[in-house]
């Protein structure tokens, strides 16, 4: 554990030393004997981004290619190269071809951070696609706001990670204010429970989520018999689920990833007073490992999807080229590929409405002037429909749908477009 | 983690170097006000122990027996407890015998675990590939057996070349440097196993023959959870007849007493050492299946966190020590199946007790709780 911590402190210093460290030597470049004009030249350089001709335009991505949902992670880095790739094909913007920066920001804030910092040092970086978790879009969020770097995330779906202070901060997912509600909804209304115990694999995410659901619930007239967090990385959850069987709740929700959701629906049929207990989790669960991890124990368990107005003609071009290129159906690996693909597209538009050519043939980005793009984008046709960025930075389309497991497939029971 | 060899006993390194300090015969003053503080502070540490058992005491009687839990709660907690300290004991017994006969930690050892783990997964598909598991119970059992043989032999296999790779080589040097190797082989499997077997969970397929569990009333105990208790106690019964009534286990006893005498009376010390890796890595690769078959997900990093808790256990029983690995396994399993509840704390913090546990024992009981039996004069 320690060992851990260290090496994670190693890495937290170096980035923390790696950010200020161009600052003296642009200075130093720039204006050797004049020290106090170093501020000055930083704020200059960074208020614009300068693309010679021959460079590409440098668009970050933060995925959660390693941690706890490799897969999904992959398939929204995939879906954001599809969206490269088509808009290269179109010829870029002026003939100056996009380039996504993939980093992995490992579903977590420390990881986040790093990548964070990576970024804000890296005066190319224009905008930035992610994070996937919300944890790790929290790490991100801070240093992205102080390095003006706008960003776009397909698929953070904690409240906080878009808020009023912060004009940088964009997604194209939807809220879990609207997918716990939705959630509770169904379970008290459809359903017809009233006994809940919620469980949280203390992520922001899923504890985020866990607690709306909690507080939806019990606003509605439902009981909560617990409130019991695990970690992400866990086995073995029979402590906990004895401990919540104690009290012979009517269902189980989860908060967290599908890993943990898998394990849970499969050692809580062991578990006494859990028997005939059903089981609900979340987007972060609606994934084919899941089907694949949790097996039989998948049966007749609910997951809810924070899913976009799917524009089925796009979504089916989209489709072709991303087999074509990747030779793997993209909901085999995860449900974000649309709102991935949606944020590239929503960033390119930003840029192309605000990038200038100059006089030497460079293309000039003003960084204010496209985090104010970003944030009026208004009725852009995307594969998760139309997209509109309101005064927080909810740019997302679309509704909750619920699905359950039937046969080893998910299908849809509830919620939107139904 | 890397200082934990240093920390195992502050007390006795204060009272060795006053010793040092009296034989060369310069009892100068701050020597005697050290032995007067080394007393001192060993009648704190006691009084300190005292107050924290009766803190303990109160916590259990008026919050945690307060929550009005059936008895078939505790019960049902109490299995889960014992499943968990077979596995931690499987896993243990590999750090105590190394450190028994090398006086070093493997850090590694975890990562070994997890190596069964995974060798087993691909035993376990090649069976389904080839239909057994579809057969009759004979097969199926037949199959079983047979992963577990693949997994100990997969561990067997990390194990031995670790040795012989990492830590042979620098077995004349300090301490502190085969830790550090041991602690860079552990990062080195798992990041092996990231490359070549990805990110992603694997998960195990359990036959329906181990699927279910047995039930009486209120209690239930999955069939994998008897499997892991019954066949962890065989593999120690086992590991303590090879130790303590073979020709082998002889020479191991040897070379931990004093590896330069075992060498002058015939005996092979680094075919010992080897045999020692054997024995400890086969049992992690039999703990890494069975908990597959428990848990039923592998990861590059799943030995991690059982690793450390396998290696509070067996510094819990007292390093160096096989019965006391055994002990203290069942003891940490126990303490963290009941814990929480008994304390009235969160699931979520039970790795807090057992890591408060390592921490507790190494100031109160720095040689565990049945003793360092092999190393006491070396450390």
């Amino acid at each position: 554990m320690r060992q851990k911590w260290q090496i994670a402190g190693l890495f937290l210093l170096l980035a923390g030393c790696a950010a200020p460290a161009p600052a003296p030597q642009t200075a130093a470049e720039v204006a050797p004997a004049a020290e106090e004009a170093a501020p000055a030249a930083e704020e200059a350089a960074s208020a614009q981004v300068v693309i010679a001709p021959g460079q590409t335009i440098r668009i970050g991505g933060s995925f959660a290619l390693t941690g706890p949902i490799p897969d999904p992670g992959k398939d929204i880095r995939q879906a954001a190269e599809i969206a490269v790739d088509e808009l290269n094909a179109a010829g870029g913007i002026d003939g100056f071809l996009f380039e996504l920066v993939a980093e992995d920001g490992a579903c977590s804030g420390d990881q986040g951070t790093v990548v964070g910092n990576k970024f804000a040092a890296d005066s190319t970086i224009v905008a930035v696609s992610g994070g996937t978790c919300s944890g790790e879009t929290f790490g991100l969020k801070p240093i992205l706001q102080r390095a003006r770097i706008p960003f776009v995330s397909p698929s953070a779906t904690n409240p906080d990670v878009v808020d009023a202070e912060c004009d940088v901060c964009n997604r194209v997912a939807l809220s879990d204010a609207l997918q716990g509600q939705v959630d509770a909804d169904f379970v008290f209304n459809q359903l017809g429970l009233r006994k809940v115990a919620v469980m949280h694999d203390n992520s922001d995410y899923g504890k985020g989520l866990a607690e709306i659901f909690q507080n939806a619930m019990v606003a509605l007239g439902g009981e909560a018999t617990a409130f019991e967090g695990v970690q992400v990385g866990d086995t073995d959850f029979r402590a906990a689920l004895a401990k919540i069987g104690a009290g012979q709740p009517e269902l189980i929700f989860f908060g967290g990833y599908s890993t943990e959701a898998a394990l849970i629906a499969q050692q809580m049929k062991e578990t006494a007073g859990l028997e005939n207990a059903r089981f609900m989790s979340d987007d972060g669960a609606y994934t084919q490992q899941y089907l694949q991890a949790a097996g039989a124990a998948a049966e007749g368990t609910y997951m809810s999807f924070v899913a976009g107005d799917a524009q089925a003609e796009k979504l089916a071009a989209f489709t072709e080229a991303y087999v074509a290129k990747f030779g793997v159906e993209p909901s085999q690996l995860g449900p974000f590929h649309g709102q991935s693909y949606d944020s590239i597209q929503l960033i390119a538009d930003a840029i192309r409405r605000v990038a200038q050519p100059d006089d030497s043939g460079n293309l000039v980005i003003d960084r204010e002037a496209l985090i104010a793009a970003i944030r009026s984008t208004a009725g852009l046709a995307g594969i998760t429909g139309t997209l509109t960025c309101d005064e927080l930075g909810e740019c997302g389309a679309g509704g909750v749908q619920i699905f359950t497991v039937e046969n080893g497939a998910f299908k849809q029971v509830a919620g939107f477009g139904m | 983690m890397q200082f934990a060899g240093m920390a195992l006993q502050p007390l006795k390194a204060v009272r060795i170097y006053c010793e040092i300090r009296v034989m060369v015969k310069t009892p100068s003053f701050p020597t005697l006000v050290r032995l007067r503080q080394a007393s001192a502070v060993r009648w704190w540490v006691r009084l300190l122990g005292v107050v924290l058992l009766l803190l303990l005491a109160w916590r259990v009687a008026v919050v945690g027996l307060a929550e009005g839990y059936p008895a078939s709660f505790w019960i049902s907690q109490t299995l889960n407890g014992l499943v968990l300290g077979g596995v931690y004991a499987l896993i243990a017994l590999g750090y105590t015998l190394v450190y028994g006969i090398l006086l070093m930690i493997n850090f590694a050892h975890g990562d070994v675990m997890m190596i069964g783990g995974f060798t087993g997964f691909f035993a376990l598909q090649l069976w389904i590939g080839v239909g057994w598991l579809d057969g009759s119970a004979l097969w199926v059992v037949l199959a079983l057996v047979l992963t577990v043989v693949a997994g100990m032999l997969g561990s067997v296999l990390a194990g031995i070349t670790l040795e012989r790779v990492a830590y042979r080589p620098l077995r004349g040097a300090p301490r502190l440097v085969p830790l550090i190797s041991a602690i860079g082989a552990s990062l080195f499997l798992q990041y092996s196993v990231l490359l070549i077997f990805g990110v992603t969970p694997r998960a195990y397929t359990r036959p329906a023959l181990i699927e279910g569990g047995f039930r009486a009333g209120d209690i239930f105990v999955p069939y994998t959870g008897i499997i892991i208790f019954i066949v962890s106690l065989l593999l120690m019964l086992a590991l303590y007849l090879i130790v303590q009534r073979s020709k082998l286990g002889r020479a191991m006893r040897a070379v931990a007493e004093d590896k330069s005498t075992a060498a002058l009376m015939g005996i092979n010390v680094d075919q010992v050492i080897v045999f020692t890796f054997i024995l400890g890595s086969a049992l992690a690769g039999a703990g890494g299946v069975l908990l597959g078959f428990h848990n039923t997900v592998v990861k590059f990093n799943s030995g991690f966190i059982p690793g450390l808790k396998a290696f509070t256990a067996a510094v819990l029983g007292g390093i160096g020590n096989i019965p006391g690995a055994m002990v203290g396994a069942l003891l940490l399993g126990l303490i963290e199946a009941l814990g929480p509840s008994a304390l009235g704390i969160p699931t979520e913090y039970k790795d807090i007790i057992a890591f408060s546990v390592l921490v507790l024992i190494l100031i109160f009981r720095p040689s565990g709780l049945l003793g360092e039996v092999l190393s006491e004069k070396k450390a």
